[in-house]
């Protein structure tokens, strides 16, 4: 599913990389920019974390026209007083207008390099509110954003990941194979669909699924060593063949009805309790009551 | 609970389908009584459907008139979403008005979502009365030693009350636009209602959230112009406001409350809260309110919103977690727990006699049954999984009872 979702073509999504200090996630995102790059798409790119000469190192050249970077890694927080990108210009309005440097308005993709850079000095609440309206608003077709989640509380993280509609989640992978990457992806209609596989980031920066990593948690209950059947090797016989079977099967038990036997105790049919009664001639049967007249 | 100058009387004109009494109370005021709603059998209590019959059963027989309903969402907001649009969907069909805020998606996105109501109500789906009803003894394998035990019911798992009180509805289909247009509805969309976006300052310290106070003026306002704190002279008939909040508190709304561990503003929602429950004492509403409390690290925070709503009941889905391949919950979505049951003038409440409730989404019903762990036939300690009893194989079985095949029927 890693891979469908690096294509990940629907509007309005909001695909999320999160990585920790074991395994670096920029591999992923520079991947992503390349398939992006390859389907003939506008990217966008606010570069916090790295230069864009390291950002740009591997990536498709033949596209480079359409790889528009936003250098905010020289001077992030404007100390210069001319900056080209600062953390403060994270609006609606400031990418806005970035975006309207190019001026053909297809399908632009906003890579962002790295959300913690925003988190760090922007209100958590305040920059869910940004991206919620730069995903609805029409302005830009995809975001995917890097995040490093040891970076921040698990609440800013967690609420982070409730807005996306993707989230990669990329952690080292065991015994020497390739990296682990958990996914987890919600369509339009509200399902919900997870995965977990084993990937690993080639020279041009595609992505190979190594395999499918069964789902973890089932551990197999049979032990290691085989128990001791007190069964067997005995004097007496325990078991029985097949046609002493069928005999035990066929002898009918004790209390056990015919079937018509059964149905007939099952619903009692009427008039099987009646009392008839006539009274003859002697008999005194007098419909009141005795207790009548007591005065009680 | 109701508006103060308003005495509850038996309805006399609409009946209940299936009430077991011709009894009918003397009623003293020509009250005329609002649709969709009843008199709760517990306490008197005016009370209306939630949508969900589970649900009314499991928090008393309905939501009351003026209390609020807290659901805390499950991981990724499936269900606690489909319950508000359950709630909505029971006030369009019995005609009340409704009242949708949400940060997230247009409240008239969510209206257009609301799940189409099966009108037939003879042909209900299958309830539990029935299927105890229906099973006759050629269609059942019969039993051979224990057959006098044959026609007795089934132990009942699935909650629910002997009168109808609610729809049912078809997940699977969209309810009809022209039954939607019908019903009144007011909107409130975060993002066309905020004021000057405020610009935090350097140190990343954020001012009070004005979203809350905007939303409970909104909300009164809505309530005052439209008459249901009784301040309209009723010319018409009265009718009940219902009120679905989704998602406070998270982070949408402008509060940090899911974002941080000490939230510079926690008691912006409590207040909200506070507020809010006053002004449905004194009108003829009912709330339902949303809150993804699994982003809430604060859990005494938590406990303060829990109090300040009259019921609570918290989802937690399977979907994602590793109980997903546990055979014990193979047939439910999830659990559900419910926190707090309201006292509304009386002493006691009717809390249900089973804690562990578990709930699963049919295209036809929302049902919550009981959880139960099923009887322990193995031959060893280890507790052998449903899955094991029907005879099929499963990954995790445990290597027990080597004389015996897949079956394990008891052999005496």
């Amino acid at each position: 599913m890693l891979l469908e979702v690096l294509q990940g073509t629907e509007a309005g999504g909001f695909i999320l990389i999160q990585d920790s200090v074991n395994y670096c996630g920029r591999h992923l995102l520079k991947s992503c920019i390349n398939t992006a790059l390859k389907r003939e798409e506008v990217v966008h790119v606010l570069g916090f974390e790295v230069s864009q000469e390291e950002l740009n190192d591997g990536l498709d050249r033949t596209s480079a026209q359409r790889l528009h970077f936003h250098n905010a890694y020289s001077d992030p927080l404007g100390w210069t007083g001319n900056s080209p990108f600062t953390v403060h210009q994270f609006t609606l309005e400031d990418i806005g207008t970035l975006l309207k440097q190019t001026p053909q308005a297809k399908a632009v993709t906003l890579v962002i390099d790295s959300l913690s850079w925003i988190l760090r000095h922007h209100d958590p609440a305040a920059i869910c509110q940004k991206l919620q309206a730069l995903k609805k608003g029409g302005v830009v077709r995809a975001v995917i954003g890097l995040l490093h989640s040891d970076l921040h509380q698990r609440g800013t993280v967690g609420s982070i990941c409730h807005l996306a509609t993707s989230v990669i989640t990329v952690a080292p992978g065991t015994r020497g194979l390739g990296a682990v990457a958990k996914i987890t992806r919600r369509t339009k209609s509200g399902k919900l669909m997870q995965d977990e596989e084993i990937f690993s980031i080639n020279e041009d920066l595609t992505v190979t699924i190594q395999s499918k990593r069964s789902h973890p948690g089932s551990t197999p209950m049979n032990t290691d060593e085989s128990e001791v059947d007190p069964t067997a090797n005995l004097t007496f016989n325990l078991r029985l063949s097949d046609t002493q079977r069928e005999a035990k099967e066929k002898l009918p038990l004790p209390f056990v009805f015919s079937k018509e036997k059964k149905s007939a105790l099952l619903h009692p049919g009427t008039g099987s309790g009646r009392i008839l009664y006539e009274p003859d001639a002697n008999d005194d049967y007098d419909q009141e009551d005795p207790d009548d007249d007591l005065d009680v | 609970m109701a508006a103060p100058n308003m005495s509850v009387g038996k309805p006399t004109a609409d009946r209940l389908p299936c009430n077991t009494t011709s009894f009918q109370k003397k009623s003293r005021s020509k009250l005329v009584s609002i649709p969709g709603t009843r008199p709760s059998i517990q306490n008197g209590q005016l009370i209306v459907s939630t949508g969900v019959t589970s649900l009314d059963y499991v928090i008393g027989g309905g939501l009351a008139v003026g209390t609020l309903l807290l659901i805390e969402e499950d991981r990724y907001d499936s269900y606690s979403r489909m319950l508000l649009k359950y709630f909505l969907a029971e006030g369009v069909v019995c005609g009340h008005e409704l009242y949708v805020a949400s940060a997230l998606d247009h409240p008239n996105d969510i209206l257009q979502e609301l799940p189409a109501p099966i009108l037939d109500d003879i042909a209900s789906p299958k309830t539990v009365e029935d299927q105890a009803k229906s099973c006759d003894p050629e269609s059942q394998d019969a039993m051979k030693i224990a057959w006098r035990y044959q026609h007795l019911p089934k132990v009942q798992t699935a909650l629910a009350s002997s009168s109808r009180f609610g729809h049912y509805y078809d997940v699977s289909k969209t309810m009809d636009p022209e039954i939607c247009q019908a019903a009144r509805c007011h909107g409130f969309y975060l993002p066309e209602h905020s004021t000057a976006v405020t610009s935090p300052t350097a140190t990343g310290q954020s001012p009070m959230p004005e979203t809350y106070s905007s939303l409970l003026n909104n909300l009164q306002e809505v309530v005052h112009r439209e008459g249901f704190d009784g301040s309209v002279p009723q010319t018409k008939s009265r009718n009940i406001l219902r009120i679905g909040l989704h998602s406070l508190g998270s982070a949408l709304w402008g509060d940090d409350l899911c974002c941080r561990e000490n939230p510079s503003h926690g008691h912006a929602l409590t207040t909200f809260l506070y507020g809010l429950r006053a002004m449905l004492r004194s009108s003829l509403s009912v709330a339902v309110v949303t809150v993804p409390s699994h982003l809430i690290q604060n859990r005494a925070l938590m406990g303060n919103v829990t109090r300040l709503c009259d019921t609570a009941i918290a989802l937690e889905s399977f979907r994602g977690s590793e109980r997903e391949t546990n055979p014990l919950y193979k047939d439910y979505h999830g659990l559900l727990d419910v926190r707090q049951l309201p006292y509304l003038n009386c002493l006691v409440c009717d809390l249900p006699d089973n804690k562990d409730l578990a709930f699963k989404l049919k295209r036809k019903q929302f049902t919550i049954e009981r959880l139960h762990l099923p009887p322990d036939l193995s031959e060893t300690v280890s507790r052998v999984s449903r899955g094991e009893l029907t005879g099929t194989a499963m990954v995790g079985s445990s290597g027990c009872g080597s004389g015996s095949t897949g079956n394990r029927h008891l052999d005496f």
